[in-house]
């Protein structure tokens, strides 16, 4: 199993085409990405969904900075049930918002606090084969399920999590979570049972820092987003080292667009050399180096797999998504 | 322990951290007064609510592209860090070193400053020195990059000598040229696209790229140099040498740490005209300066362990600069056990009492003691303490509030409830006059809780909350 990189989508940008500290992407069955931007928190602007295709087509934004319905205000991870109806939840607002595949604000559940089926800092979703959601209930250490419509039918990972980010349904039909408290993927039964747990803190081969997000596919392999590591790791179904890439973005449609235009920078940009050996500050600190270096990942947050077996690696810190190629 | 005891600890926590709660006084006077001050000097554990979840979820401190990020992950730092003296040195050290948002144009650059400040900060002037002239914002805040052999820019060269070590009138404009000299090539990597990309905000097609220290030895002036009376192939560190060997950079650094931990100097400015407060103490720092190496924390364990600093007459001596209000007031309240967004409005509220870190109001930083306080930074200050201080919402509130009441509350007389007041906000001490208007207030009688957080809202509201 190995994955290769095929091309970047994305460019830096508060309004319209592009992304801003963007933390999730849920890709649609017709191919069309809606990218969650969480934007900066000191301003109202940035924060909205962005629908674009891997071609770099850009379909439009919806959503925006706000409380109302259909706001955001710290909007973090996507999902899509199966008639394509966008979930998306807000960690400040501990509520999931419902959007129609065009973007048009349908409903809105979820109540804050620490009781059953309340959410307190809802990050990571997921939606299985039956449009049963299931929520990161992040500051409560638990994973609930509810119905599409916010109904409670199961809460589990008590106990076993510690501040989880994203989760996922695997073709099995087993939850995975990324524990990010604890270094590690945890694997839950349909029922909410613990059934595996994979990867140990550090940064070594099959380590994991602060995992964000895991996409597993039909064979059980499983593709991390080290997010504290920077880089993304593939894991085999009992959590055996694979494979492990930094990242190794080019330049997007929309980058080579923005250049072409802005010549002065294009010039300047040719001049510069964009992988610089240099004494970091902090030698053991991925994030250091990853600041330095454009092309690495930089808060990778999300890993999602379509079914084509592309993987789409959702970068906040570098407005993009790198998208790589599952091979044999 | 005494109450002798317990002020001073009180007086040593707000000067060499942001105050400090009832509890963390007496755990520190339990351990007594040297033993405190080595441990804040080191740390054995250090440790903050930390990076990896300040980053989750606020998403600009960790990409850090405009001007909050940087800053408000700092005022986390001072909040939540149990070594507070290394926070209050690296604002020493952003005060004299000032390094400003608005020509940098990268939040992220700034903030490795106040990083290396944090590193290096405590440890030898000397080392200091060198990486603030290697420091990729400080190179483009002053210029550095545009300094090249045969065509020299002075700005770093002016600013090392005037303001970041010696002080004007222990050199000349000779001196300037030749130290600039030395100073050629010592640029950043990529400076022609960096630079560009600053002038123009430009945050495309990715994001901002970190800058890196660079030096160009095709650009660097090997000549020959005559500096402060010495000659020599100078470079860069040959000058730092130099300058850390001065008596009159000693004089500057202890004016500097006597007016920043003992008591308001006038500003930097007016010092080559108006004689240090106490010149005793300044030449008993400089003398800890050569003693040590030109070691920081050698200079601050003298400090701190001297008659001049445990002085009553010192105390209160320092109007509380807006970082170390705002820190100190959140400490107190304990909002921040997590990330949460209201750090942002926290910060905005410095602000507004006239501190944005990373946006000093020019290179000289900011002015101290009296300068703080205006009609309308005053107004903020107190609507900010009484605000924080009342929230019963907020657990340190709570357990403030609680702590009094359990001293059997209902019935406390008014001198006692207004003695624990100003127990519970960190051992304060105040004037007659204010004890007299808190006493009369507390002659009101409700020992509700919100009555008690009254009482704390108008303690927190006393001229020597201000101050430290």
């Amino acid at each position: 199993m190995n994955i290769e990189y095929s091309l970047t989508v994305g460019l830096s940008a508060m309004e319209g085409r592009g992304f801003y500290y963007p933390s999730d992407t849920a890709i649609g069955r017709d191919g069309r990405f809606y990218v969650v931007n969480r934007s900066l928190e000191s301003v109202d602007r940035g924060v909205r969904v962005t629908m674009c295709d891997i071609q770099s087509e850009y379909y439009g934004i919806f959503g925006s900075y706000g409380e109302a319905d259909g706001q955001f205000v710290w909007a973090s991870c996507a999902a899509l049930d199966s008639a394509g109806r966008v979930y998306i939840t807000d960690e400040r607002l501990g509520r999931v918002s419902v959007f129609d595949p065009d973007g048009a604000f349908a409903r809105k559940w979820g109540t804050k606090g620490n009781g059953t089926g309340e959410l307190d800092g809802p990050s990571g979703i997921a939606i299985d084969a039956d449009d049963a959601v299931y929520v990161s209930d992040t500051y409560n250490n638990r994973v609930q399920k509810f119905t599409d419509g916010g109904d409670h039918l199961l809460t589990f990972g008590q106990g076993d999590l510690d501040l989880p980010w994203g989760v996922t349904v695997a073709p099995s039909g087993d939850v995975y979570v990324a524990d990010w408290g604890n270094d590690r993927i945890a694997r839950f039964s349909p029922t909410g049972q613990l059934v595996g747990a994979y990867g140990k803190p550090g940064r070594g081969d099959g380590q994991l820092t602060r995992p964000a997000s895991v996409a597993v596919d039909e064979d059980g392999w499983m593709y991390v987003a080290d997010w504290g590591n920077e880089r993304v790791q593939v894991l085999d179904p009992d959590g055996g080292f694979v494979m492990k890439t930094r990242g190794e973005a080019t330049l997007s449609k929309w980058a080579e667009n923005f250049l072409r235009i802005n010549v002065e920078e294009a010039d300047a940009r040719s001049r510069a050399n964009l992988e610089p050996k240099i004494d970091l500050f902090d030698p053991d600190d991925p994030h250091e180096e990853s600041s330095h270096v454009e092309k690495l990942f930089w808060s990778p947050m999300s890993v999602k797999l379509d079914d084509e077996g592309r993987l789409y690696v959702t970068e906040s810190n570098r407005h993009r998504i790198q998208i790589f190629q599952k091979t044999a | 322990m005494s109450d002798h005891d317990t002020k001073l600890i009180a007086h040593l926590m707000r000067r060499a951290g942001f105050g400090a709660t009832r509890g963390e006084i007496e755990a520190y006077a339990a351990k007594g007064y040297d033993a405190t001050v080595e441990e804040l000097l080191d740390p054995p554990d250090a440790r903050w609510m930390g990076d990896y979840l300040a980053r989750r979820f606020h998403h600009e401190q960790s990409g850090m592209m405009g001007p909050w990020g940087s800053g408000d992950n700092w005022l986390y730092r001072m909040i939540t860090t149990n070594a507070p003296l290394h926070e209050k040195i690296t604002l020493f050290w952003h005060g004299i070193f000032a390094t400003g948002y608005p020509k940098v144009i990268h939040g992220k650059m700034l903030s490795d400053q106040i990083r290396m400040f944090r590193r290096y900060g405590l440890g030898s002037f000397r080392t200091l020195l060198v990486e603030l002239a290697k420091d990729p914002a400080m190179i483009v805040w002053l210029d550095n990059y545009d300094n090249h052999k045969g065509a020299i820019n002075e700005n770093f060269g002016r600013e090392l000598l005037e303001l970041f070590s010696m002080g004007v009138g222990s050199y000349s404009e000779d001196d300037i040229k030749e130290c600039s000299r030395a100073f050629t090539g010592w640029t950043i990597g990529n400076a022609e696209y960096m630079t560009l990309r600053s002038e123009r905000d430009s945050d495309w097609p990715y994001g901002r790229i970190s800058w890196h220290f660079d030096y160009r030895a095709d650009d660097h002036d090997g000549g020959e140099k005559e500096f402060l009376g010495r000659r020599g192939r100078f470079d860069g560190e040959d000058i730092v040498d130099i300058i850390c060997e001065q008596e009159s950079t000693a004089r500057f650094i202890a004016r500097h740490v006597y007016h920043f931990f003992v008591a308001d100097e006038p500003p930097v400015p007016a010092w080559p005209y108006t004689p240090p407060r106490d010149p005793a103490a300044v030449e008993t720092l400089a003398q800890a300066y050569f003693d040590s190496g030109y070691n920081v924390k050698a200079m601050l364990r003298v400090l701190f362990t001297s008659d001049f600093f445990k002085a009553e007459n010192v105390r209160y001596e320092k109007v509380k600069s807006p970082a170390e209000f705002v820190a100190g007031i959140l400490r107190l309240t304990g909002e921040f056990d997590r990330p949460r967004r209201e750090i942002m409005d926290r910060a905005r509220q410095m602000v507004y009492m006239g501190q944005h870190l990373n946006n000093p109001p020019s290179v000289e930083g900011w002015r101290q003691g009296a300068e703080w306080l205006d009609t309308g930074t005053l107004v903020e200050r107190i609507n900010f303490a009484s605000e924080q201080v009342g929230d019963l919402n907020k657990p340190g509130v709570k357990n403030m509030v609680q702590n009094i009441a359990s001293s059997n509350g209902s019935q406390l007389s008014p001198e006692r409830i207004v003695n624990l007041c100003l127990e519970q906000l960190g051992e304060v001490s105040v004037s007659d006059s204010a004890r007299g208007i808190l006493v009369e207030f507390a002659e009101r009688g409700d020992r509700s809780p919100e009555g008690i957080a009254a009482m704390l809202r108008l303690t927190a509201s006393t001229d020597e909350f201000q101050r430290a």
